[in-house]
């Protein structure tokens, strides 16, 4: 642009909008940059969605559309009987009723494990705090594909194999638990509590009325994590078990493999679909905590 | 009822070196104390420690003859006001103001009773069922104060409780504070940096420098009559002017280094035969609307001149005068010396 | 005001024992469940030790009874092909995924919303879909590779496609886990630095590998350790697929069956210790790593 030109665009006076090459070129690119990403997205959409769909279709098909080549894509008359017979051939119940007491036993447990250990590790000067933190943190990292095997044994010396309490006391304390509400307890300033100190309020009404309120939605996203984790786990009660007395609902939907002779893909399909249901509708009311939850690492 | 003695005071953080030394502050009953420094000068570690949120390395408090030292904070009959207020949010206006009464488990009726009269008091009953997130900068202040009040304490700690607002809401809020002060009959200890802030309130100033007091006075003493150097530049704006002395056309004490004058009392013509006269080139001229802010180089020490007149715009090199009796002495340690 | 009332005597002891007790139930749990078994793996690795329960010191033994274990080269390469292809496709295609999903928009926020999900669901459920859109003759995979002409792939039972068909299902799991660390990442370089960079007419490839590719690496550099952590530990993918068979025994596979099915605990334990040291290691670097982003930020 020479100076007259600018001279020009001050006043306001006299310019024509041109379209150059130079805003050619920018629309092209934006153009292909466009393209490629709708591409992208219907290909994301469809590698992720179609393996759902593909799960849904076979759980409402019946043994004969199951084998059908070429596949079928659709249904027109749905067989929710496959439910039925998924829910009553295995002891459906019977996992769900395992799952679920394993499941909120946990929760219940790393509430009174968790809670005061994050408040200590946050709030107070002691003795040994460091190492004890990185025990803490080391739990986290240790897989209970190395630890089930002592664990087993000693269990096995109790005489405690196929008690329920095999499944709920290792997960007693939670070391991600405990990083992640210190976190959140760390986050709140000194300030409110030398207020509340200077109200006389008592170290149990501190963390009564402040302190837990303003970690609440640390605790609920901990919450979420347990309960997800707890009740998807197949390893544990698998090692951990040797009949299907206090198996949860992962370990025991694998039966339905085995329930006839020939084609079974249809059940087991509507069987997971009845395992994953809690999981999913407690998925899709709090998918931002959830993800939160999933990924934290501790940034702020 | 409450003085606060403060006798022997050592602060140290770790081994770190001692951020406050051998203290000695006596804080007179029902005063209006302004504890004034610069960043870093130890006037939050004093407040905090008359407080009891942090213990003295060594050295006693006493509110009026009874050592406070194993006394833990909310057994102190103290309310503190912080920077950043330090509400609650996890409970109402009301439920943060009720909190320290309940705890100390004062009956129900007194509660409302107290509660309305101190939000009557601060015009806060309005919001009193909101949460603090939901309330401007100011109106938070008010509760924070309205929190402190509501005990009926015998001292008022404030930390720079008007360093959030904005300029408007500061000035407001402080002619407010001077009229509570007057109201409660109580003792205030402030903190604050803002020389403006300490004047306008206090009745008496604590000049803290390095966790050493500089000077505790009356505001009308500390800006007539600064004990050093560092006094004299603190506060007013502009400063004293304080030069070396060595320029000096007239006799000056013994052992003087330094000699000192406030921007309003330089003079363009000469007054008297034994006035201080300066030689300077003006480098700006500001005017401010009532008063017009003259800055002079001489050498490479700056002077500066305030004149009550618009009319006044000296260019060029000019001959600044001052009269004797508005001069201040400084020796060679940055002490004030007398004629 | 009465002045006795004023002093509270402190009782230092008492206030000194408080921080123990709120950790003591935690610290309980993680002694007998995370650090016993810890040391104990390492001590059973040197005996042999049977499902009746007595154990015989037997040294190296079980350490040379393994390295001795013609499967024992195949078992540890399997691990390590597995755990490379996961951690190459899982990095590769988060970045990718990462930039296409990057803009705060609705839509974007919905795929990855979805591109997340398979992350929190029961990886049984996740491995019998696939399993069953693998299924060698009535599988969709297979179908649609008829598409193209080409012929039928034995998806889980081809020793040379099994390790490959685990590691799809795998990366498909966690893939949108890393995308979205990755994004998290991306949207915390400041925007500055990109108005700078299109100022001074760079491309947006050289951009990307110039400004946002060494931005956004110790967030890389962290999943990436992840990926390895936890192709490592895999086990219920193995299990459930194949079995172990088919050439796809890792090391943790390896330990489950010797441990729960032949009942040889030493043994199993002195693969596990091997296995211990593997994940030591990576779990160095991660607390490096963690310690830099939580604490120097």
């Amino acid at each position: 642009m020479s100076t007259k030109d600018l001279t020009a665009v001050r006043r306001g006076v006299g310019i024509r909008p041109k379209t150059s090459a130079r805003s050619a070129i920018n629309i092209t690119k934006k153009v292909v940059t466009g393209f490629l990403y709708a591409i992208g997205i219907i290909f994301l959409l469809l590698v992720f969605l179609v393996p759902v769909y593909w799960m849904v279709l076979t759980a409402v098909e019946s043994a004969n559309q199951v084998v059908q080549n070429p596949p079928l894509f659709w249904v027109s008359a749905p067989q929710w009987d496959n439910f039925v017979k998924a829910f009553e051939s295995i002891d459906f119940w019977h996992y769900t009723k395992n799952s679920l007491i394993v499941t909120f036993s946990v929760m219940i447990l790393q509430f009174i494990t968790v809670i005061p250990a994050a408040y200590a590790f946050a709030r107070y000067r002691f003795k040994g705090k460091k190492i004890l933190f990185s025990i803490t943190l080391l739990t986290m990292m240790l897989p209970a594909q190395l630890t089930f095997l002592p664990v087993y044994l000693m269990f096995a010396r109790l005489k405690l194999i196929n008690n329920i309490m095999t499944l709920i006391l290792p997960f007693g304390a939670s070391g991600f638990g405990i990083f992640m509400l210190r976190q959140s307890f760390m986050q709140i300033p000194e300030e409110i509590l030398e207020a509340a100190r200077l109200d006389k309020a008592s170290e149990f009404t501190i963390i009564r009325r402040i302190m837990l309120p303003m970690a609440l939605p640390t605790i609920a996203m901990l919450a979420l994590f347990t309960f997800i984790t707890t009740w998807n786990d197949y390893y544990w009660p698998l090692v951990m078990t040797t009949t299907d007395e206090v198996q949860t609902l992962p370990v025991g939907i694998t039966g339905l493999q085995n329930i006839e002779v020939g084609i079974t893909q249809h059940y087991v399909m509507a069987g997971n679909i009845l395992m994953i249901l809690p999981v999913v509708i407690v998925f899709l009311i709090a998918q931002k905590q959830i993800i939160k939850a999933f990924t934290y690492t501790g940034e702020k | 009822m409450s003085s606060i003695i403060l006798q022997n005071i050592d602060k140290a953080y770790g081994k770190n070196a001692p951020v406050i030394e051998n203290l000695n502050l006596e804080i007179k009953d029902k005063s209006f104390t302004v504890l004034l420094g610069p960043s870093g000068c130890g006037k939050s570690t004093i407040l905090r420690m008359i407080a009891g949120l942090e213990a003295q390395t060594s050295g006693t408090i006493l509110f009026d003859d009874e050592d406070m030292t194993n006394v833990p904070p909310e057994n102190r009959d103290i309310a503190f006001v912080f920077q950043n207020y330090a509400l609650y949010p996890t409970m109402t206006v009301r439920g943060n103001i009720e909190f320290g009464l309940k705890n100390r488990k004062i009956p129900k009726a007194e509660i409302a009773a107290r509660v309305e009269e101190v939000c009557s008091l601060l015009d806060i009953s309005e919001y009193l069922n909101r949460k603090p997130q939901n309330l401007s900068g100011g109106q938070r202040q008010r509760v924070a104060l309205a929190r402190a009040m509501v005990k009926k304490p015998d001292i008022f700690l404030m930390d720079e409780p008007l360093s959030n607002l904005d300029a408007k809401l500061r000035n407001q809020i402080r002619t407010d504070l001077i009229a509570l002060h007057k109201r409660l009959n109580t003792t205030f200890v402030y903190v604050t940096h803002d020389q403006v802030e300490a004047m306008s309130m206090a009745t008496d100033i604590v000049l803290l420098n390095k966790g050493k007091v500089m000077q505790m006075s009356s505001p009308a003493e500390m800006y007539k009559q600064p004990r050093n150097v560092f006094s004299a530049k603190f506060i007013g704006t502009p400063a004293m002017n304080v030069i070396s002395s060595g320029k000096s056309n007239i006799s000056v004490p013994q052992g003087c280094a330094y000699v000192g004058f406030r921007p309003e009392n330089v003079m363009l013509e000469k007054k008297n035969n034994d006035d201080f006269c300066i030689s300077c080139d003006v480098a700006s001229t500001e005017m401010l609307g009532a008063e017009t802010v003259i800055k002079a180089l001489s050498g490479d020490e700056i002077i500066f001149m305030r004149a009550f007149t618009s009319a006044c715009r000296p260019e060029g090199r000019q001959n600044f005068y001052v009269e004797r009796a508005n001069l201040c002495y400084f020796n060679e340690q940055e002490e004030r010396i007398y004629e | 005001m009465n002045k006795t009332a004023r002093l509270k005597p402190l009782q230092p002891g008492m206030r000194k024992a408080k921080p123990y007790l709120f950790i003591l139930p935690s610290m309980l749990f993680f002694a007998v469940f995370a650090i016993y078994p810890l040391i104990y793996i390492i001590v059973l690795s040197f005996f042999d030790r049977s499902i009746i329960g007595d154990m015989t010191f037997v040294g190296f033994e079980n350490f040379i009874k393994l390295f001795n274990n013609p499967e024992f080269g195949p078992i540890m390469k399997n691990t390590v092909v597995y755990m490379v292809i996961v951690v190459l496709l899982t990095t590769v295609f988060s970045m990718l995924v990462a930039l296409l999903l990057q803009r705060p928009t609705r839509l974007n926020k919905i795929v990855q919303q979805i591109a997340f999900s398979p992350y929190v669901i029961s990886t049984v459920s996740v491995v019998f879909v696939w399993m069953w859109m693998m299924d060698a003759d009535y599988g969709l995979f297979n179908y649609i590779i008829g598409w193209f002409g080409l012929g039928e792939v034995n998806w889980l039972t081809d020793p040379n496609v099994t390790i490959f068909s685990i590691a799809i299902v795998s990366v498909w799991k966690s893939l949108g886990y890393n995308a979205i660390i990755i994004i998290a990442a991306l949207n915390a370089i400041p925007k500055h630095y990109y108005e700078a960079a299109k100022l001074d007419n760079s491309s947006s490839v050289k951009t990307y590998f110039r400004i946002t590719l060494p931005m956004i690496s110790p967030t890389v550099f962290f999943l990436v350790l992840i990926n390895i952590i936890g192709a490592l530990k895999n086990f219920e993918t193995i299990k459930l697929m194949t079995a172990g068979k088919f050439d796809t025994t890792t090391l943790v596979y390896f330990v489950y069956q010797n441990a729960r099915e032949y009942f040889d605990f030493g043994y199993a334990s002195s693969a596990g210790v091997i296995l211990m040291v593997f994940i030591a290691i990576i779990t160095l670097l991660y607390f490096k790593v963690l310690a830099k982003k939580v604490y120097y930020r």
